[in-house]
């Protein structure tokens, strides 16, 4: 009794056993039910990060970087960006890289697109319903801070190795941001600006499309910004269940203490992020500037 | 405690704080219940699962019994043994399969740094290439390596299509170059298979763990005993004997002779840095006695298994039930304060 005092009264040993024991059960048995169906569902997603890594991969070298500088000068219209990409992407292929960076690319892209495809239109859903952004505030607070391990698990146990469990774990580590900043985008849209639009008689569809989305659009690409950020800072976890690309060979690096290996891909992972994150902003500052 | 102070606690950090080391040291006294010369002793705690019971059997021991401030550090074979030999750090690691670290640990002992304390597992480990119990049921020629290059169709790799998987080992495990080195002596992608690195060890249990699940055959690098093969049988597939002549090449990466082989049967010693074994003769003495079967740690790790245990539970679980195993280990004295300690 005296005990209780001065170490917390926890659970029986054998209790704390029999919980874990029959949770792992519950969800082994629940795997085995619907693992083949669910899995099937995120067929046409492989298929189309296979079709997209072999494109990356297959295209000559040249066509990609004129791809890619073409994208830098269509969105930010900065010849010194654009000159600056070539030249990073040029360094990493010069090292060795090019491949793993396809790859690393092929499945950040991916990744992103989901992402902004999800977590737009549930900011705006956020943003339009306090309910809503009651329900999802501490939904997304978990997926932040979630140590990945715990729900990667879980995913290998239904999806396997590979990209489906990696491109899942971006998407839930990296959506946050995207859907906070657009809900505080819309709701900071002046209340005399909305009622302007209302007084002209605009459906409540025109309003969003018109008037709050484009107004909102530098606190969106912001979080796109930060989702293409955490995106690329989730490469070395993903290689962790068998993502191929930068990721791989950092990992290798670290657990064999090869200080220069480590170097050179996280090098062209930081690049990677950089140039992501000086187009995006690029292309925010663009759309300020025009409004 | 002069040990603590010397060991634990640099020459050069005394030599600039002397009032710091000779606090911390009072502290450390305050924590160690027994009067001994044992002092700080760090083990490592290697990432798989036998390892760290094993570790934690030994710091349970160390701690309660022979009064030392004992601490698992985590480890991994290569940079562990690597650290013992060139600085002499951690104490003790209590599971090495030698194949990995060959040419560190014999460059260790020749200089004197390092030596071996026990053949852990006395009848050594297991390592290959395996294929579920259940898939050779359902199709009998996954038994031998021939029957499995026949199949690729059985292995399929959903991210390249028409091609069957052979999961390797993830990076910094020495298999990894063997397993590649393997991979083309049998020329196994002319027979339609890809390698695929599932990026942790943890990737690599949830992959066989998926795979019996599912009934999905899988075909994949393992060792034994662990906990994960006694809830999903494996079974190693029959194929070339080993052949020691052609082996150190095959360890080697872009080994130019490459010849068909396979893993020799692992032994797996407990290591310690040559400083602790003189500067703790007692705990050495106890830590060259500890040793225990195959099948028994596989014992062990199949209660570890059912139970969904952590290491250290399946350490106390040990400690209170198999009296009479570890008990012969250590004089009456200290068997009695570990008892009293559990």
């Amino acid at each position: 009794m005296l005990l209780s005092v001065v170490f917390f009264p926890a659970l029986g040993q054998d209790l704390l056993r029999a919980i874990r024991v029959a949770l792992d059960e519950a969800y082994r048995s629940f795997s085995r039910e619907y693992g083949d169906l669910i899995e099937s569902l995120f067929d046409p997603l492989l298929y189309l990060l296979i079709w997209f890594e072999r494109l990356l991969l297959a295209s000559p070298w040249w066509v990609v970087l004129i791809v890619i500088c073409g994208t830098c000068y269509g969105m930010t219209r900065s010849i010194k960006l654009t000159i600056i990409t070539l030249a990073t992407m040029f360094v990493i292929g010069l090292f060795g890289m090019w491949d793993d960076t396809m790859r690393t690319l092929a499945i950040i892209l991916v990744s992103t697109l989901i992402t902004i495809v999800l977590g737009v239109p549930l900011g705006i859903a956020m943003a339009r319903s306090d309910k809503l952004q009651v329900i999802f505030t501490p939904v997304l607070d978990i997926m932040q801070t979630m140590p990945i391990f715990v729900y990667l698990i879980p995913v290998v146990m239904l999806f396997g190795l590979g990209k489906i469990p990696g491109v899942i774990a971006v998407v839930i580590y990296a959506i946050p941001p995207v859907m906070r900043l657009t809900s505080l985008g819309i709701r900071l849209v002046a209340e005399e600006v909305l009622e302007a639009a209302d007084a002209f008689g605009t459906s409540a569809w025109h309003k969003l499309v018109q008037v709050q989305l484009p107004l909102a659009m530098p606190n969106v690409m912001a979080g796109i910004n930060q989702t293409i950020m955490m995106a690329l800072s989730m490469v070395v976890i993903a290689s962790m269940i068998g993502v191929r690309g930068l990721g791989q060979p950092v990992l290798e690096a670290v657990t064999n203490q090869y200080f220069a290996l480590g170097l050179f891909n996280g090098a062209a992972v930081v690049a990677l992020a950089i140039l992501f994150d000086r187009m995006t902003q690029g292309y925010g500052r663009r759309l300020r500037s025009r409004q | 405690m002069k040990q603590v102070e010397s060991r634990a606690l640099t020459g050069a950090w005394s030599r600039k704080y002397p009032a710091l080391v000779i606090g911390l040291a009072t502290l450390a006294s305050a924590g160690c219940s027994v009067e001994s010369d044992c002092g700080v002793v760090t083990i490592a705690e290697m990432t798989w699962q036998t390892a760290a019971f094993t570790a934690h059997v030994e710091q349970i021991i160390l701690e309660s019994g022979y009064g030392c401030l004992a601490e698992t550090v985590p480890g991994n074979t290569v940079p562990t043994v690597t650290s013992m030999v060139e600085r002499g750090e951690p104490d003790i690691a209590p599971e090495v399969w030698l194949n990995s670290v060959r040419p560190v640990v014999e460059r260790g002992i020749e200089e004197g740094r390092i030596s071996i304390a026990t053949d852990i597992i006395a009848d050594g480990g297991e390592e290959g290439w395996y294929v579920p119990e259940f898939a050779v049921e359902q199709y009998p020629e996954l038994a031998t390596l021939e029957g499995v290059l026949s199949r690729p169709d059985l292995f399929p790799d959903n991210e390249d299509p028409g091609k069957g998987r052979f999961y390797t080992c993830p990076p910094g495990w020495a298999c990894q170059i063997i397993n590649e080195n393997l991979f083309r002596a049998f020329e196994m992608e002319e027979a339609g298979f890809t390698i695929f690195n599932p990026g942790s060890g943890e990737g690599l249990n949830g992959a066989i763990a998926r795979a019996h699940e599912r009934l999905e055959p899988i075909l994949a690098y393992f060792y034994e005993p662990t906990p994960l093969t006694t809830r999903y049988p494996m079974r190693m597939i029959e194929s070339v004997p080993h052949d020691p002549a052609t082996w150190p090449c095959m360890t080697t990466l872009d080994c130019q002779n490459l010849a068909p082989n396979m893993y020799p049967k692992p032994v797996v010693r407990t290591l310690v840095t040559t400083s602790f074994a003189e500067n703790s003769p007692e705990a050495y003495a106890f830590l060259s006695r500890v040793s225990w079967t195959f099948d028994f740690l596989e014992q062990i790790a199949t209660w570890q298994e059912e139970n969904q245990a952590i290491a250290r539970e399946s350490a106390v679980h040990f400690l209170k039930n198999h009296e009479e195993v570890w008990s012969a280990w250590v004089p009456e004295d200290v068997a009695d304060r570990v008892r009293a300690g559990l």
